[in-house]
């Protein structure tokens, strides 16, 4: 009985903080009576899965018109809710109807006659893919204030119209070099807690002097060491670079360096000189806070700065990522395009 | 729904485009590179197996071509993470189990394809979303 009334009583406090954070949406989270976990070695606890599911749906940048504003209006909301019930529609309908059916006349990706012939598409289901939670932030850019992401510098701009201007007179798939980095299973770019579309299992594991980061799409592991060790000399490079973390009050900071020319940011490759600074800061027992600084002053004319929460879910299960193994697409893509030369295309 | 909400949904439903646009920027691969739009396929035929493997799940099935004889095909599927979180098992898809696939050939020519459209004989799609657990429409089911 008396493991009842606890029961009652934490529910009752759970109702009255919910209650709470209703009536004041607009004042940081609601006070209560959690207290920051800490690991048996005194660290603070952060470790878990903490997909980035519920973010799908937020764009990365905000329209020009939208300005300095990082909350939706209602109707921006509304319309952001009424586009998630649409999808939900669309992913339960039990049969193929009409509406499922692309039409080649009406436009937009996926409806154009070289992705659609007699209603069906040449791209998935929609219900491969998995669906956010509607929220109120305008865009994960939060840095610069009109969360857009800044220009290139004129040397990355000239580097970007080289990569171009050699990428003319290649086919879609002349080698597998024609191919992102993403579909050749090596990496899905130097920001691994981005949401995509799905399998966005993050998890935090800890251990002394450690903590390990683990991003489930195509498997990307930091080990990252928080004993004040230098990084890696400049001549070592990689996709994921090299990630040192330390701990400012509850926060875990990471910094990473040592890019590779290939690691890239919203499909712009990093400099040698690049920084990303990661912020995971928990906040509540099931909210992770997580921040990260983009700093390449070789690529962007400032810095910039994208954030997002993350919550927890004990029941996401991180499913094993052998990627070249299922990755049918680069042999289809190069027999492919073998095929289509040999038809004299 | 408030007329508000009604308003906004039929802005959604009316430029239907828009949820296709989310779509291919975040595919792990780019599916008009791998099948060919010139090559409509309407299969029928009874699963044979299943692969559960990242980046995505094959569906192998065995399709009576015209001459009786079977020829063996496999379909793309989704990530195996999303059709387990959509409630989609082991059993879902037994051996034996006859399936319609709509959608195009490998554009090598291989018995390879995409299945846009999934259904089983009485047209009820494969995979539903109804048992997501981030589905807003689960309750009222």
């Amino acid at each position: 009985m008396s493991h009842r009334f606890l029961i009652v009583i934490v529910a009752f406090l759970f109702v009255s903080a919910v209650l709470a954070g209703q009536t004041k949406p607009a004042t940081p989270a609601p006070k209560s009576n959690w207290t920051h976990p800490k690991t048996p070695w005194g660290d603070p606890d952060i470790q878990g899965i903490w997909p980035g599911t519920e973010m799908i749906g937020t764009p990365m940048q905000r329209t020009a018109s939208a300005g300095e504003r990082e909350v939706l209006t209602d109707s921006e909301f509304l319309q952001r809710e009424a586009q998630r019930k649409a999808e939900a529609e669309f992913d339960s309908s039990e049969f193929v109807t009409d509406a499922l059916r692309c039409d080649p006349k009406r436009g937009g990706l996926g409806n154009t006659p070289d992705t659609c012939a007699n209603g069906v598409s040449i791209g998935p289901p929609l219900y491969w893919q998995d669906r956010g939670t509607p929220n109120k932030q305008a865009s994960l850019v939060v840095d610069p204030p009109n969360g857009r992401i800044p220009p290139l510098t004129p040397e990355a701009q000239k580097l970007a119209a080289e990569r171009a201007a050699a990428r003319r007179g290649h086919g879609p798939a002349d080698s597998w070099e024609d191919r992102s980095a993403w579909e050749r299973c090596l990496t899905r770019g130097a920001i691994g807690f981005l949401p995509t579309g799905y399998n966005n299992g993050n998890e935090i594991l800890q251990a002394p002097g450690y903590v390990v980061i683990r991003i489930e799409m195509i498997h990307e592991v930091r080990i990252v060491p928080l004993d004040g060790r230098p990084h890696a000399g400049a001549g070592i490079r990689s996709y994921n670079g090299d990630s040192r973390g330390h701990w400012d009050g509850n926060t875990l900071v990471v910094e990473t360096t040592n890019f590779n020319d290939k690691a890239t940011v919203n499909n712009t490759p990093l400099s040698s000189s690049a920084r990303l600074i990661e912020r995971f800061t928990r906040v509540a027992a099931d909210t992770l806070n997580y921040e990260v600084t983009v700093d390449d002053p070789m690529t962007w004319t400032r810095p910039w700065k994208i954030a997002f929460p993350l919550k927890r879910d004990p029941s996401y299960k991180l499913f094993e990522y052998a990627c070249h193994e299922g990755n049918l697409f680069m042999v289809d893509a190069l027999q492919g395009a073998r095929a289509e030369e040999k038809g004299g295309k | 729904m408030n007329a508000l909400q009604k308003t906004a949904l039929q802005i959604v439903l009316g430029s239907a485009g828009m949820l296709l646009v989310a779509w291919p920027a975040v595919a792990h691969h780019a599916f008009a590179a791998e099948f060919d739009i010139k090559k409509p396929v309407k299969l029928q035929g009874a699963v044979t197996g299943m692969d559960w493997i990242n980046p995505h799940a094959w569906i192998h099935l065995d399709v009576k071509a015209p001459d009786g004889k079977l020829v063996s095909w496999m379909v793309e599927g989704g990530s195996p993470n999303v059709m387990l979180r959509r409630g989609f098992t082991k059993k879902s898809l037994l051996p034996g189990t006859e399936i319609i696939v709509e959608g195009y050939q490998a554009k090598s020519g291989e018995n390879r394809a995409n299945g846009a459209n999934i259904t089983f004989k009485d047209g009820k799609r494969l995979f539903l979303g109804g048992s997501n657990p981030d589905d807003p429409t689960r309750e009222v089911k």
